[in-house]
């Protein structure tokens, strides 16, 4: 047997592998000898990773010893039953309300009312907007851009007013009564949506088009307002007594 | 003696000497008969490795963390509208494959266009094709409005602050590329809709100075709709889509893994 144990082994025990001695550097060694921008990666992890620690042994936020469910099988099955039920719900749904299919592309016919798909509304509602396109007589009494080029940068103005949102709200506030500015400014948004939708089909509706496209900017204002007031009201009253609690919980940042 | 080398490792003595159940039995000799031909003693470590990250104690839920077991229909359902739009999108991208057999983008044909005809063909000549069509097309509407909602979610929870920016740019890249997948998808059965649909996109690309001819011509194969524009949205919904989107998901759910889902409520 004594051989066997000089033997190399499939584990990786044995001589196959040889041992470190003083003179291998370790990996810390390594990483302290490189320069330049590898140098700078280095220390800013472990920069990085004190900071972290220190913040953690502050913190006066306690871990609990028994912290939930395992993922098996509890977060597991229940994930699958959701999701079957989810599925199940689609199948449903499909086999209920089969789709329509319209009448073949006829590039001769123009359909009365021509809509995209419901998700893409707001996009051709923004491509209406040509009243808002300023007139300005500068070359030949000509407008500066297009309808619609000015419909087509209105969606994009509308992209990225969403996409740089939390670039301006910074802070830890969670909740819309936390901060009754912001979650009157998405009321707004999402009523906005609702009437920018209508103005393509502004003619369907009994009143003047002048009205239609106005309450369409009219409206969100209004929502967000109203938002605002309501949101204001639940923060000073009860829910924010309700909530303390949940307040106080809050690990520090 | 015999020349055959003895077996250090009789594993069919130490089974006898077991006393062992049917499953048990059956269970280990497949095992040794599959462990003597891939090694997965090797993996072992692997395996094991495995078991216990997902046996791992989950971290405590907010609703439990906070001690808000009474206020569960506050916000809480709607954490789950991101998961619903990732299952939408899998059936879409299943029942999708299914009809892409069946599917031909074409407009030729005397009277009505192939393309339409293959539809109408699915839905009338083909098993299940109706309800192969109709899961496709509502798993596309559910996982836009699943999508939207999410966002709204996300919104209004403030999931989107600090760390999460990039997150959030991302959402609003796969959100918009969930409507371009919308977009070119219903295009495809060239009916009315599709027809009149595309009409307005090209206009769009057409009215943007320097680059929209370009890239009329690029998305829309030129500047009224035909076959070209049929075929480049074939492809862009069912080849160049499909895998951008599937990595953006990937991405954006990583992320939320890496940084953990945004407390809470």
């Amino acid at each position: 047997m004594s051989d066997n144990e000089t033997d190399p082994q499939t584990d990786g025990s044995g001589p196959g592998i040889v041992a470190p001695d003083d003179e291998v550097p370790t990996w810390r060694e390594r990483k302290e000898r490189t320069t330049g921008l590898s140098r700078l990666t280095y220390e800013y992890f472990e920069r990085a990773r004190r900071e972290d620690q220190n913040l953690r042994q502050e913190s006066s936020y306690v871990e609990r010893d028994v912290l939930g469910f395992p993922a098996w099988p509890h977060e597991t099955i229940r994930n699958l039953a959701l999701a079957s039920f989810f599925t199940g719900m689609l199948l449903f749904l499909s086999a209920m309300l089969p789709p329509h299919l319209g009448d073949p592309a006829n590039p001769a016919v123009t359909p009365s009312v021509i809509l995209p798909d419901w998700y893409l509304y707001w996009s051709f509602g923004l491509l209406h907007l040509d009243p808002l396109n300023p007139e300005l007589a500068i070359a030949g009494g000509e407008k500066i851009m297009s309808d619609e080029l000015y419909g087509v940068l209105a969606n994009v103005a509308v992209v990225t007013a969403i996409a740089i949102v939390p670039f301006l709200n910074k802070g830890g506030a969670r909740r819309p009564v936390e901060e009754p500015f912001w979650g009157a400014v998405g009321v707004g948004g999402v009523v906005f949506a609702f009437t920018i939708s209508i103005i393509p089909i502004q003619e369907m509706f009994p009143f003047p088009v002048d009205i239609t496209f106005d309450l369409a900017f009219l409206l969100p204002i209004i929502g967000a307002t109203i938002a605002y007031a309501v949101l204001k009201t639940m923060r000073e009253g009860y829910m924010y007594d309700l909530n303390k609690r949940y307040y106080r919980l809050r690990p520090p940042r | 003696m015999s020349i055959e080398r003895k077996d250090e490792h009789d594993h069919g003595a130490w089974l006898a000497e077991r006393d062992l159940s049917l499953i048990e039995k059956t269970y280990l000799m497949t095992l040794i008969w599959l462990d003597k031909r891939f090694r997965i003693v090797d993996y072992l470590e692997l395996m094991e490795d495995m078991y216990y990250k997902v046996n791992l104690q989950m971290p405590k839920s907010h609703t439990e963390q906070y001690n808000l077991d009474n206020k569960f229909w506050y916000w809480y359902p709607l954490y789950a509208l991101g998961s619903f739009s990732v299952i939408a999108y899998i059936v879409a991208a299943v029942s999708g494959a299914l009809l892409g057999f069946y599917y031909a983008p074409s407009t030729a044909g005397e009277g009505d266009p192939e393309a339409y005809l293959q539809i109408v063909a699915i839905m009338k000549d083909l098993n299940f094709g109706f309800m192969l069509r109709s899961i496709h097309r509502w798993s596309a509407q559910v996982m836009t409005a699943a999508v939207f909602l999410h966002m709204l979610r996300v919104y209004f929870t403030g999931a989107y602050k600090e760390p999460r920016e990039i997150n959030w740019l991302i959402g609003i890249i796969l959100l918009s590329l969930t409507m371009v997948f919308g977009y070119t998808g219903y295009l495809l059965p060239w009916n009315q809709l599709a027809f009149w649909a595309g009409q307005i996109g090209v206009e769009m690309a057409i009215a943007v100075p320097i680059v929209g001819e370009w890239t009329a011509q690029l998305l829309f194969g030129g500047f009224s709709l035909g076959q070209p524009t049929l075929q480049r949205m074939y492809i862009l919904h069912v080849f160049i889509l499909p895998f951008v989107v599937t990595a953006l998901i990937a991405l954006h759910i990583g992320i939320v893994w890496m940084q953990g889902i945004a407390e809470p409520h």
